[in-house]
């Protein structure tokens, strides 16, 4: 039954890949919610919301056809359901039941399209694990659910009627379903204003070009009036026998003049709408730097995570305090920070929090606490990681540094606290003995290493009996980009990976080499580089750029790196043939070559590009739609159904939003969710069912609800059709068809 | 009237210099120097400062004195910074900070001995013309 729902290969594995995202999310917003929660019970309203998310999952798994993913969601929702009840009981281990079955939900989606059988294991373990949550799991209507996967346990409850209408998902032969669902890349999710900022920039962008193609125009009739300039100055000069016509040279003279002025004029204004153009380039640079931004509580949450897995293996009684969740900062940098906040939160419960006993006898409270703040400090995104310990003790540790031959007694003596205490994780440790959780010195290091290369560093603040705090200083946003390394000369330069086609090996004394049946020019980078050649084969570094390929003939290759971009500033700015600079993971600065400088040197009397291409004509439309639905999955599918009819879609998640989007458009057909965070599908209804626009307009709901209370509700409010989920492409056109 | 400055006082080769303690705005000890092949010789490489690039300036060169040895990690710098642009100046070692006197255009420490003080504005502006006219059309 693949065929029923009607996404081609490609499509679906899209949709899948949402659909990951997006229950990689939800799951997440469970466990933080459980998490915070600590050992406290949730209120209803936290079980309400728990539920909620689990409801979505399962009609969005049920739209990609992912049934055993259904069937987990909808005992997860039974589970919270249960939980619910004020009188089911609620201790820690629920919560931690509960953070092991999202967790293990978020590793079986994971699994799944790599490892179909093995997930089949997963799925079977997670029916046991979700069983666990509630103490007595015989209570879960397990019959019923497996059955009809209807709603037994929630809708009994709000649904006056007991017989709801069974709806059954698409079942999908579990072979074809594994076969050749080709792996997408992960998505980034972005907020609708910031991708608006940029089609505005964008559209800039065609203005500026429209100005600046005006004005190279007016410089070619420029260049034309200057030639016949010419010609006649020619005519009055005439043949060297003659002696020169003074009034026809005058003549000249003016128009000269006026085209040298026209020239001047025209050149400032070219200089302002190209100033214009930077101005408007900035503002595209930083709305893509913003859309990758996310804020710090994903961060937070690992840390969490962590912190109670620590406490687990360790028995150490420590709590984590968090300030700054909304910090914003570079999705990138976010991802490349769990590893050291792990680092440092184990240092934190190995080696700077005491015993409870050695706390107490020192006035501090018996638990400990960890603190993770993040802020912004002007351009810098500043995390601080600290502990309310012992704190380092700075005289052991320039024993240690003394000791190990790292510094000289002298350096020891006149280094500052602050100095010793930034020798932490060179290498050195404040305890001896290796022990199993952190070896401070290592770990520290590669703390170091990480910020470093992320074009960071590390501060270290520590008060004796106190605590230590590591401070992790990082640049706001950073570029990063992929990047083909190589050696020439002893020092490491990169090019943009974009630009980097292929390698391969040069002779020596050649100017053109073969590549791909082609002869393309050779370009000796460390003679460019002011260093002596040598007579050996030497690798080279195959660069496209424009259209136009080239060899340059490098001392190493190192690889292909995922690079930060740093700019080089004005002083360096002439220095063309540098694009920017990189930072390695120990620190040094690594140039980065500007593809187009080194095809001009290998192409000099080539053209500069032409401006050509023509702006596609708007399509037809059949109409606009509004897809209104709180699971992105969901809103994507349909988006490409209706696509595929010629709608033009708007999409929103929730009521609340489609009704701001109705005052603004005119819309030819809403097909809304029911069940949606602040404005549910029947209010929104209702609210459109008011305007004058919309009175008439078609909708049709689409849920997993479908009870005989709602239908009458629907038809009520003279709404079309109301179609279950999963949606096929099938039932939907039906629907739109329907009378 | 007599003009009191607060400047940091350090040694390159065998010259005393000065500089206005407005303009520095960090003492540092330098990163590793990574060298710009093509660049004049007043700009003896570039270094990692708290994640940004820094162009480290020979001052020799920049005065038409003899160029000083090249800039190395280890080496003592002054982080200088003018018309948003910022860079460091190898020196050889820092003095001290203190208050100078100048008496019409010469400048005399507490000792007396005469020190030169250096428009950092100046230098700036001399390692762009050697560097080259900044570009008309990026």
């Amino acid at each position: 039954m693949t065929e029923d729902l009607d996404f081609d290969p490609d499509e679906l594995a899209m949709l899948r890949q949402l659909f990951r995202t997006e229950a990689h999310d939800a799951l997440e917003a469970v466990t933080t919610r459980v998490l915070n929660g600590g050992s406290t019970r949730p209120n209803a309203d936290g079980f309400g919301e728990m539920m909620r998310v689990t409801h979505t999952l399962k009609g969005a798994a049920g739209t990609v056809g992912l049934n055993a993913m259904v069937e987990l969601a909808h005992r997860l929702e039974s589970a919270f359901a249960l939980l619910a009840r004020e009188s089911t009981p609620w201790n820690a281990a629920c919560a931690d039941a509960i953070v092991e079955v999202t967790d293990g939900l978020r590793g079986y989606l994971d699994q799944l399209p790599v490892d179909p059988a093995g997930a089949e294991a997963t799925a079977d373990r997670l029916r046991q694990q979700i069983a666990r949550i509630v103490r007595a799991p015989d209570e879960v209507d397990e019959q019923r659910a497996t059955d009809s996967l209807a709603m037994p346990t929630i809708t009994e409850a709000a649904d006056p009627d007991p017989t709801p209408e069974p709806i059954v998902y698409a079942v999908i032969d579990p072979v074809s379903d594994a076969v050749a669902v080709p792996e997408v890349k992960s998505y980034l999710r972005v907020g609708p204003e910031r991708i608006d900022a940029l089609m505005s920039s964008a559209g800039e962008l065609l203005f500026d070009r429209t100005r600046i193609e005006r004005r190279v125009q007016l410089l070619r009739t420029l260049a034309r009036d200057l030639a016949r300039t010419r010609q006649s100055l020619r005519d009055a000069i005439g043949d060297p026998s003659t002696p020169p016509r003074r009034a026809a040279l005058v003549e000249t003279e003016g128009e000269l003049a006026g085209q040298a002025a026209l020239l001047s004029q025209t050149t400032a204004a070219l200089l302002d709408e190209i100033e214009a153009l930077r101005r408007t380039i900035g503002e595209l640079q930083r709305g893509l730097t913003r859309i990758r931004m996310e804020t710090a509580k994903n961060l937070m949450t690992h840390a969490a995570r962590t912190l109670r897995a620590l406490r687990r293996a360790t028995g150490v009684r420590v709590e984590l305090r968090t300030f700054g969740e909304d910090t914003e900062f570079d999705k990138a940098v976010a991802e490349q920070l769990f590893d050291p906040i792990t680092q440092l939160l184990r240092n934190a419960v190995a080696h700077g929090l005491e015993t409870p006993e050695e706390r107490v006898a020192r006035g501090k409270a018996e638990t400990a606490t960890v603190t993770i703040r993040a802020r912004q400090d002007g351009n810098l995104l500043v995390i601080d990681v600290g502990d309310d310990g012992r704190g380092v003790d700075t005289t052991l540790l320039r024993e240690r540094l003394i000791s190990t031959g790292r510094w000289t007694t002298a350096r020891a003596q006149l280094a500052t606290d602050a100095d010793v205490l930034d020798a932490l994780g060179t290498g050195v440790s404040v305890r001896g003995d290796a022990d199993e959780l952190a070896g401070r010195g290592i770990g520290l290091d590669l703390v170091r290493q990480t910020i470093a290369r992320l074009g960071g560093e590390v501060k270290v603040t520590s008060t004796p009996g106190r605590g230590t705090t590591f401070s992790l200083r990082l640049p706001l946003s950073t570029s990063l980009a992929q990047a083909m390394l190589f050696k020439v000369g002893g020092q490491v330069y990169a090019i943009p990976a974009v630009h980097v086609v292929d390698s391969t090996l040069v002779d020596p004394g050649v100017t053109t080499t073969l590549v791909r049946h082609e002869h393309v020019p050779v370009l000796r980078l460390e003679a460019l580089l002011g260093h002596a050649g040598d007579p050996e084969r030497k690798p080279g570094v195959v660069v496209t750029f424009a259209g136009k390929t080239l060899v340059c003939t490098v001392d190493k290759i190192v690889g292909p790196r995922e690079i930060i971009i740093k700019p080089l500033g004005p002083l360096l700015a002439p220095l063309t043939i540098y694009a920017a600079a990189t930072i390695s993971g120990s620190g040094k600065v690594q140039l980065i070559l500007d593809p187009a400088q080194l095809v001009r040197r290998a192409y000099p009397d080539a053209p500069d590009g032409s401006l050509g291409e023509q702006i596609s004509a708007p399509m037809v439309l059949a109409g606009r739609a509004l897809v209104v639905d709180d699971s992105r999955a969901i809103r994507e599918a349909m988006t490409s159904m209706l696509g595929r009819e010629g709608w033009i879609v708007d999409v929103a998640e929730d009521g609340a939003r489609a009704l701001q989007m109705t005052r603004q458009l005119r819309y030819d057909l809403v097909v809304t969710d029911l069940e949606m965070p602040e404005l549910g599908g029947f209010d929104l209804i209702a609210h459109l069912r008011k305007d004058d626009r919309f009175k008439a307009t078609p909708i049709v709901i689409i849920t997993s609800r479908a009870s005989p209370e709602h239908r009458r509700r629907a038809k009520d409010l003279g709404v079309r059709a109301l179609v279950a989920k999963p949606i096929t492409r099938r039932k939907l056109l039906e629907a739109l068809t329907a009378k | 009237m007599p003009e009191l400055r607060n400047v940091i006082v350090f040694t390159i080769a065998a010259g005393r210099y000065a500089v206005e303690l407005r303009w520095v705005r960090e003492v540092v000890t330098l990163g590793f120097v990574t060298e710009v092949p093509t660049a004049p010789p007043a700009l003896g490489g570039v270094c990692n400062l708290h994640g940004t690039i820094l162009p480290v300036l020979d001052v020799g060169v920049l005065l038409d004195l003899p160029a000083g040895p090249p800039a190395r990690q280890g080496d003592g710098a002054l982080v200088l910074e003018t018309d948003g642009i910022t860079c460091a100046l190898r020196v050889d070692q820092v003095d001290h900070v203190a208050s100078l006197v100048e008496h019409s255009g010469q400048v005399v420490d507490a000792a007396g001995r005469p020190l030169t003080l250096l428009d950092p504005a100046r230098l700036i502006r001399r390692a762009q013309e050697l560097v080259g006219a900044p570009p008309q059309v990026p």
